[in-house]
């Protein structure tokens, strides 16, 4: 399979810039996820390396070798699309048998042999009783399955797999993920993959590209994106409840940096953070104003004082996961949210009751305002 | 505010002599946040429009505190209701949304002011009254209905799927929102979803229909450490328990074919002696276990790292387990500080606690203290 490499890479579509100037490469045997909201151009950006989207300037290379000019057919990529594009009047089997018969590839497979590979991938999808079948009798999870199906029967170059899972019910997802892992790693195949499911992107990716209005925003490891976030734009794209982000004023006592977001919130920041928060910071009506970033598992809460930097704050709902529980706070702007470790089980605090609330400095970030947040 | 009784309640439509619902007994207590839980086709549909007098009871009755409300139409019965598709009037501002079901029972103006104000200040809806719906975003939509569903105090509140659709962020605001209006206004309320995670998020107790029936009813606890039988278990918790099949070795023990012979592990009480010998199936949480690298003795079952997928707090391993029978894969979740590579051997860990013993669908008692 193929190394994959962009060369400052723009697309216009008339005066609109849908990809401006995106370069990365994707590593032979490595599983690239594009990740980013509707419209950031991530579709866009598979379908230049598809060859199906023209490229406005920049270049595509596979092992070194420029592909701009080269029409789909002579690529050698397979794609599976989120609509599922199967032949309506051809069954299951045929659907997916369909890439190994095109001459283009000469494959030139015994009956038996395009058998073995169809039966293999349509079972390894768990789709394997559904051969015979016409897609007007499919359901779209199934439909789903059957064109990930087709577009994993064949060997390419590279597979470019543009949310592929994303209809079906959670579930399924989450054990179609795995298989889609499984495969990866068995095949050690040469994957981009675009999605605007966070969870999906951690699971799956060596590397993970975080798009914004046609720039690549971060680019990491999945682990480097969750724990060290560049932007507050990338902590609100991931987890649920996403990156807690809360704007305040930097104020000082006696010598010591403050975090103030409303009265009752008073914050003191460690000395080694207050530099970060500092640069982070702009002047809004004679005030130091930053935006503080914190995943909702790095705050503790107690009925007792945690530590000199933690304070006391009133409740205002508590929510559970199975294992856990979810407490919010509402500031005058903004809820933030607190995940209470599982080892401690259900939260029982009251609604309203002041409890002890503690931010760990080593999991706090100050990012630069480059996202508006919507007021509660 | 009510406590509502269901009793021997069935809904058979009569087009093919369908089920909605079979035989259908529970009881809601004043004041409860009561989940409604279920696969589509599971028959929850079916019990709300019951319950709001939207649909007629072929047979049992609903009683509102006592009182039995079968020819009771929705507005007799003093229902309030939000459904995923808000359903607001486009042609009303948002404080007249608000203030119509206060409208239609024909509270004055200085009362119904009072009341809209009141339920627009907990859901941030003050600066927004004066809008249309159509000018709203989503989220503010959604809190819309509710304010309308919540602004006064009915007999029971449905809320019906209000936030399956909505993106992340927004749902864990509405959630919050939902659970803490009904700390302040402590409304009997009714919650109808497919999506587990809404119910365990948001309820008191839940109750699980499937097959037109109930199959279990109970907090989240109580379905989460005792299910009534394998569809429960199944449904709830993401990702699902893991099964495989064993023998039942002594009263407090079974065994479990693995590479290298029986592997033998501990449950805690005791099950009838009848059942020494049998086979059963073994089911564990994901949730619930632990992974070490080295085998401290116990009820620990040696394993290879097959898959490991990060999800930010957590990591979910899929390992396989080398048996007599094949191989058999099973999940796992840890921390995600812990760091294991495809290919490692480790050892799991399930605690005798942990354990859970079913023959066919059905769980094996046990004794406790045994």
């Amino acid at each position: 399979m193929a190394e994959v490499r962009l060369d400052n890479v723009t697309k216009l579509y008339g005066k609109k810039r849908a990809v401006n100037g995106v370069s990365f490469t994707c590593r032979e045997g490595e599983f690239l996820s594009i990740f980013g909201p509707t419209g950031a151009g991530k579709s866009t950006i598979l379908k230049m390396i598809a060859g199906i989207e023209d490229i406005t300037s920049g270049q595509i290379l596979f092992n070194g070798r420029v592909m701009n000019a080269l029409p789909p057919q002579e690529r050698n990529v397979s794609m599976a699309f989120e609509s599922y594009n199967l032949y309506p009047h051809m069954n299951v089997y045929d659907n997916i048998a369909f890439p190994l018969r095109a001459p283009r590839w000469s494959l030139k497979l015994t009956h038996q042999e395009e058998r073995r590979r169809v039966v293999e991938i349509a079972n390894f999808l768990g789709i394997g009783e559904l051969l015979q079948r016409l897609p007007q009798h499919l359901s779209g999870g199934q439909k789903q399955r059957v064109s990930l199906a087709r577009a994993l029967v064949r060997k390419p170059e590279v597979y470019l797999l543009d949310e592929p899972i994303a209809h079906l019910d959670a579930r399924l997802k989450f054990s179609t993920q795995s298989l889609l892992k499984e495969f990866a790693a068995t095949y050690r195949s040469t994957i981009i993959y675009v999605t605007h499911d966070y969870r999906e992107a951690l699971a799956l990716s060596d590397s993970i590209l975080v798009l914004r209005k046609g720039r690549i925003e971060q680019e990491g490891k999945p682990d480097e994106i969750y724990y060290r976030p560049v932007s507050d734009f990338v902590g609100r794209m991931i987890g649920e409840p996403s990156m807690n982000l809360i704007d305040g004023e930097i104020t000082a006592h006696n010598g010591k940096t403050f975090f103030q977001a409303g009265e009752s919130f008073t914050l003191p920041v460690s000395d080694r953070l207050v530099a970060s928060m500092k640069n982070a910071a702009r002047t809004e009506s004679g005030k130091s104003i930053t935006r503080l970033g914190i995943r909702c598992e790095h705050v503790a809460l107690s009925r007792n004082r945690i530590s000199e930097e933690s304070f006391p704050f009133p409740v205002y709902a508590i929510t559970h996961e199975a294992e856990s529980s979810v407490v919010t706070f509402a500031l005058e702007h903004a809820f933030f949210y607190v995940r209470t470790r599982q080892e401690i089980g259900f939260a029982d605090y009251r609604v309203s009751e002041k409890i002890w609330v503690n931010f760990d400095q080593d999991h706090m970030f100050f990012f630069p305002k480059t996202l508006e947040l919507a007021s509660r | 505010m009510s406590r509502v009784d269901l009793n021997g309640v069935w809904k058979i439509y009569p087009r093919g002599n369908v089920v909605g619902v079979k035989d259908l007994t529970f009881t809601i207590n004043d004041k409860e946040f009561l989940a409604i839980l279920g696969p589509s086709g599971g028959g929850k549909s079916s019990t709300l429009r019951m319950l709001a007098g939207l649909e007629e009871i072929s047979r049992g009755e609903i009683r509102f505190d006592g009182g039995v409300v079968n020819t009771m139409g929705p507005a007799e019965r003093n229902i309030a209701l939000a459904f995923e598709s808000y359903a607001l009037y486009q042609r009303l501002s948002v404080y007249e949304n608000i203030a119509f079901p206060l409208r239609a029972r024909k509270m004055k103006q200085a009362a119904v002011d009072g009341k809209v104000r009141f339920i627009a200040g907990l859901l941030d809806l003050t600066g927004l009254l004066a809008k249309f719906p159509g000018s709203l975003a989503g989220g503010q939509q959604q809190r819309v209905s509710l304010a309308r569903a919540f602004v006064r105090q009915p007999n029971l509140t449905l809320l019906d799927e209000p936030i399956s659709h909505m993106d992340q962020r927004v749902r864990a605001e509405i959630r919050a929102r939902i659970r803490h209006l009904h700390e302040e206004m402590k409304n009997t309320t009714v919650y109808v979803t497919h999506d587990q995670a809404e119910a365990v998020s948001l309820c008191d107790r839940m109750v699980i229909l499937h097959q037109a029936q109930l199959q279990q009813i109970g907090t989240v606890e109580e379905i989460w450490n005792r299910p009534a039988n394998r569809f429960v278990v199944h449904f709830v918790g993401e990702p699902a328990m893991n099964f495989m099949a064993c023998r039942i070795d002594t009263g407090g023990s079974l065994a479990l074919a693995c590479a290298g012979g029986m592997k033998r592990l501990s449950f805690s009480g005791a099950v009838d002696p009848a059942r020494v010998g049998a086979e059963a199936t073994l089911g564990f949480r994901p949730q619930e276990v632990k992974i070490a690298r080295a085998n401290g003795g116990g009820n620990t079952v040696p394993c290879t790292v097959r898959l490991t997928e990060f999800q930010g707090e957590t990591t979910v391993l899929t390992l396989s387990i080398d048996g007599a029978a094949g191989s058999a894969e099973v999940k796992a979740v840890v921390s995600a500080t812990e760091r294991y590579r495809a290919g490692e051997t480790v050892w799991l860990i399930v605690a005798p606690d942990k354990i859970h013993l079913f023959d066919g669908e059905a769980p094996i008692s046990r004794r406790v203290g045994g």
